[in-house]
């Protein structure tokens, strides 16, 4: 039996996974194409990304299900698919797990707002991420990850939903935004009281992804350091998308900027690290190998 | 009530976000026959200002931002039927088509641009979102609106606002309208080289830039 993840971040820096988007897209996913429709249509596809960040020294890949609440999966009529989707998105992890490496199910926002801002009642959003957990338990991830939150009352609801369905730690991101006067979500949750609310919602792990780069990581990690005692997690973008002369799109850090951070974020606090919009396997080696290093010192 | 004090109480209704008191206000002007363009421009524009100052400073997010947006709608709502009925438009920003381009479902950012928008003055037809590109043309020509505002979420759905800019020349209208371009991937660098005529970084940001096309304070 492998040592939980929350063992292993006990005893050094636990590595995620980058973007799954973009890698699929490399792949040929089309515009316009929810990506988690290739589990079941190009499973091989999703399979060699997992594989490739694996390979690139991840100790936990998340599955490719971040839009996959039958709230966002309505939204290109694949609500009815949600159990199959999810499930695929799982197993094809779970099978291109090397052993002694994790599966993390990844659960990203519904995109509908709660009332009064929105249509949602915190019971619909509930419901939504129950279903999901249940479908990517069923496929055997180790943890949840529910990410790029950037409401925390979705989040909770989040994390209502999903244990009130499973036993599996759940692991929860916000996306905060700097300001003059800190870390705040696009509806003004603060990261002290983010991070305490979280906490006492049984989150297992909490932490910040997308939005930020990796130098604007180091101070969010701090802030989140002081305000929980659970482990904490940072997966950054790599800076800001631009347009590339080419046509293509970019991201403003290159990969070595990037990582020059990264010893930052850990020594910040960060036991879980890895990358958001704009990092690929490539980024992920780097930062496994800069990570080694510091270790050994 | 006075215009001395009725202006404040509305400007502290757009602020509050109190959508009740906004409207409330706005029926009782119209009953006490008061000057309606002055008080939208004296009573709640300077509100939705005043919110606008208030996010720019990290004071104010976005429940407050679409609270004070639908108090201001809600005092519109009152507002601009009786101008129309004295043929006086509160609407005097103009028209703007604006939608989430081809391809792309997300519509948060660009629901709020449409609401700060219309709380802004301006006559909004928001198209949706996943609109063809055609479409925010036909729509334009349609009503006459001088604007379009072209939202994407998506690094790949943003390259269909550089697609929309040729198909606006293929056609020949490029110098009838301005076009706007936001969404997270979007940036004031991408808006110059795929030739559109502004950015903007968020809804109050939008609305700033709208009227400086509008030729509006």
């Amino acid at each position: 039996m492998t040592a939980s993840l929350l063992d292993l971040v006990k005893t050094r820096t636990v590595l995620f996974d980058g973007a799954m988007g973009t890698e699929l897209m490399a792949r040929g996913l089309g515009p316009g194409v929810p990506p988690e429709l290739w589990n079941t249509e190009r499973p091989d596809a999703v399979r060699q990304v997992y594989a490739a960040y694996y390979e690139a020294g991840a100790d936990v890949v998340s599955t490719n299900s971040f839009g996959g609440t039958p709230l966002k999966l309505a939204a290109h009529g694949l609500d009815g698919r949600a159990l199959e989707l999810n499930r695929a998105a799982a197993r094809l992890a779970r099978e291109a797990a090397p052993a002694g490496r994790y599966v993390a199910g990844s659960m990203g926002p519904t995109g509908k707002f709660l009332k009064p801002q929105g249509p949602a009642t915190e019971a619909d959003l509930v419901a939504a991420y129950a279903e999901q957990a249940r479908d990517l338990a069923d496929g055997g991830v180790d943890v949840f990850i529910i990410e790029t939150q950037y409401d925390l009352r979705e989040a909770l609801a989040a994390i209502r939903g999903a244990r009130s369905v499973s036993p599996l730690p759940v692991f929860v991101t916000l996306t905060f935004n700097s300001f003059p006067r800190g870390y705040f979500t696009i509806m003004g949750d603060s990261v002290a009281r983010s991070v305490a609310e979280l906490e006492k919602a049984g989150a297992a792990a909490v932490g910040a992804n997308c939005t930020l780069t990796s130098e604007q990581m180091v101070g969010c990690v701090t802030a989140i350091k002081t305000a929980t005692s659970l482990p904490v997690i940072a997966q950054a973008n790599a800076g800001q998308p631009v347009a590339l002369a080419d046509g293509t799109i970019g991201y403003s850090q290159t990969l070595e900027d990037y990582v020059r951070f990264v010893p930052a974020i850990v020594s910040a606090g960060a036991g879980f690290v890895g990358g958001c919009c704009g990092t690929n396997p490539d980024t992920i080696r780097a930062m496994v190998r800069v990570i080694r290093e510091e270790e050994k010192i | 009530m006075t215009k001395n004090e009725i202006y404040p109480k509305m400007n502290e209704a757009i602020v509050a976000g109190d959508r009740g008191a906004a409207r409330a206000l706005a029926e009782d002007a119209v009953r006490s026959g008061l000057d309606l363009l002055e008080v939208v421009e004296q009573g709640y524009v300077p509100g939705i200002q005043k919110v606008g100052e208030l996010w720019e400073r990290g004071e104010y997010f976005l429940p407050e931002l679409i609270s004070s947006a639908e108090a201001m709608k809600a005092a519109m709502a009152v507002l601009d039927p009786a101008l129309n009925r004295q043929n006086l438009g509160a609407r005097i920003g103009g028209k703007v088509v604006i939608g989430t381009i081809e391809g792309d479902i997300h519509d948060i950012g660009k629901n709020l641009v449409a609401s700060m928008l219309q709380a802004g003055g301006f006559e909004v037809f928001d198209l949706g979102a996943d609109v063809k590109l055609e479409r925010f043309i036909d729509k334009a020509e349609e009503v006459g609106a001088g604007m379009i505002c072209l939202s994407a979420l998506l690094t790949t759905t943003m390259m269909n606002q550089r697609r929309f800019i040729a198909l606006l020349r293929d056609r020949g209208l490029r110098d009838k309208y301005k076009v706007l371009v936001g969404g997270a991937p979007a940036n004031r660098k991408w808006a110059e080289e795929i030739g559109a005529d502004g950015y903007a970084e968020n809804a109050v940001a939008a609305v700033k830039l709208a009227k400086s096309f509008a030729g509006r304070p």
